[in-house]
């Protein structure tokens, strides 16, 4: 039952990213160099409903929360990484697969790609596992950082400032 | 323009994040780095099992997904397929010449095909090494890390952004022609 959710949910969220741009080289490069933020300000739409209805699901104990832990120093170095790869190859983990699915070649090389850099930090995994200890502060969330037991109180607000950001701040240059 | 979106980022991001929260209610929050990890592992415990099995990365994922192909794979698999059927739908599926280059990268870097895998191929590479250092990528870090308000999900989306802008900037010096 769960594997044919997972491909109901994953079929639903493939078709929404490829009918929504989110899997365009251009559409991607355009928000990187902040000129198109079409992407950027579907991520933020996303994560502005996700935010409230999750925490609005917590709120009736339905949501299965799965919190990673905050470890400042790889986190950030990984980002760091992560980013670099995002602006080459203009793709990310989950775009390069449904832009595969679209025909387009490069986005298959950014998924061998993937399964390659995947495999080589499997590898040296022993040697940055050390990484992850440090500044490891486990799995905090605002809501626990600042002993909010309703995590409502926050997720509000926070949606309705991503809101208020791509309804008035963020434009974009070519609109 | 074959590029211009269908959806609205509107439509697409409030439709994206109500599927998030589905996924979140029904089984769990969705994240597609790890099915990476998961792919190599099912392979390497094909040809070298030995190897799988001494190597302490592989092994950690062992003990709580046993090799199967679980939810979460059926969830990247489903992308796929639901990317497939919607690009057929809407007549977007490439059938060019070309459907390794951009146009918006054409105009900056030329007509070279293996550059352009090169660098998808490299960067792809860069990107789950990434995530895989994170422990998620845009979907599992960025979307369902911060909806769920992680602290150090928006640690690793400042830090990609940071590091995305400044080298789609080295990228294309001059813009992006559009």
């Amino acid at each position: 039952m769960k594997l044919f959710l997972g491909l109901m949910i994953g079929m639903g969220i493939g078709a929404v990213m490829q009918l929504g741009g989110a899997s365009s080289y251009r559409k991607i490069l355009g928000s990187l160099l902040l000129k198109d933020l079409h992407v950027i300000k579907l991520i933020l739409t996303t994560i502005a409903v996700a935010t409230v209805g999750i925490y609005a699901l917590d709120l009736v104990d339905l949501a299965n929360m799965s919190i990673k832990p905050t470890y400042v120093a790889g986190i950030a170095i990984a980002g760091l990484i992560f980013g670099v790869g995002f602006a080459v190859s203009g793709y990310c983990p989950g775009t390069c697969v449904v832009a595969s699915a679209e025909g387009k070649t490069d986005a298959m090389f950014t998924l061998l790609g993937g399964l390659v850099g995947a495999a080589i930090y499997a590898l040296v995994y022993p040697l940055l596992a050390p990484l992850i200890g440090v500044a490891n502060y486990g799995e905090i969330t605002l809501p626990s950082v600042f002993n909010v037991s309703n995590g409502l109180w926050i997720a509000i607000p926070f949606s309705a400032i991503l809101l208020l950001l791509v309804f008035t701040v963020l434009k974009d240059r070519y609109e | 323009m074959q590029d211009t979106p269908i959806l609205s980022w509107k439509v697409a991001g409030l439709l994206l994040g109500l599927l998030v929260v589905l996924a979140t209610g029904l089984v769990k929050p969705f994240g597609v780095s790890t099915q990476y990890v998961l792919t190599d592992a099912i392979v390497v415990h094909q040809v070298a099992p030995a190897a799988a099995e001494s190597n302490e990365y592989l092994n950690k994922y062992g003990e709580t997904s046993d090799w199967s192909i679980g939810y979460g794979w059926m969830l990247v698999f489903g992308m796929f397929l639901g990317s497939a059927v919607s690009a057929l739908a809407t007549r977007r599926m490439r059938r060019r010449e070309n459907p390794a280059l951009p146009a918006v990268w054409q105009a900056e870097f030329g007509n070279s095909k293996s550059k352009r895998l090169r660098q998808a191929f490299i960067g792809g590479l860069l990107l789950l090494f990434g995530a895989r250092l994170a422990g998620g990528c845009t979907s599992g870090h960025m979307i369902s890390g911060i909806s769920q308000l992680t602290v150090g999900s928006f640690i690793f989306g400042a830090a990609i952004f940071a590091s995305g802008i400044f080298t789609a900037r080295k990228l294309y010096k001059n813009g992006l022609s559009s």
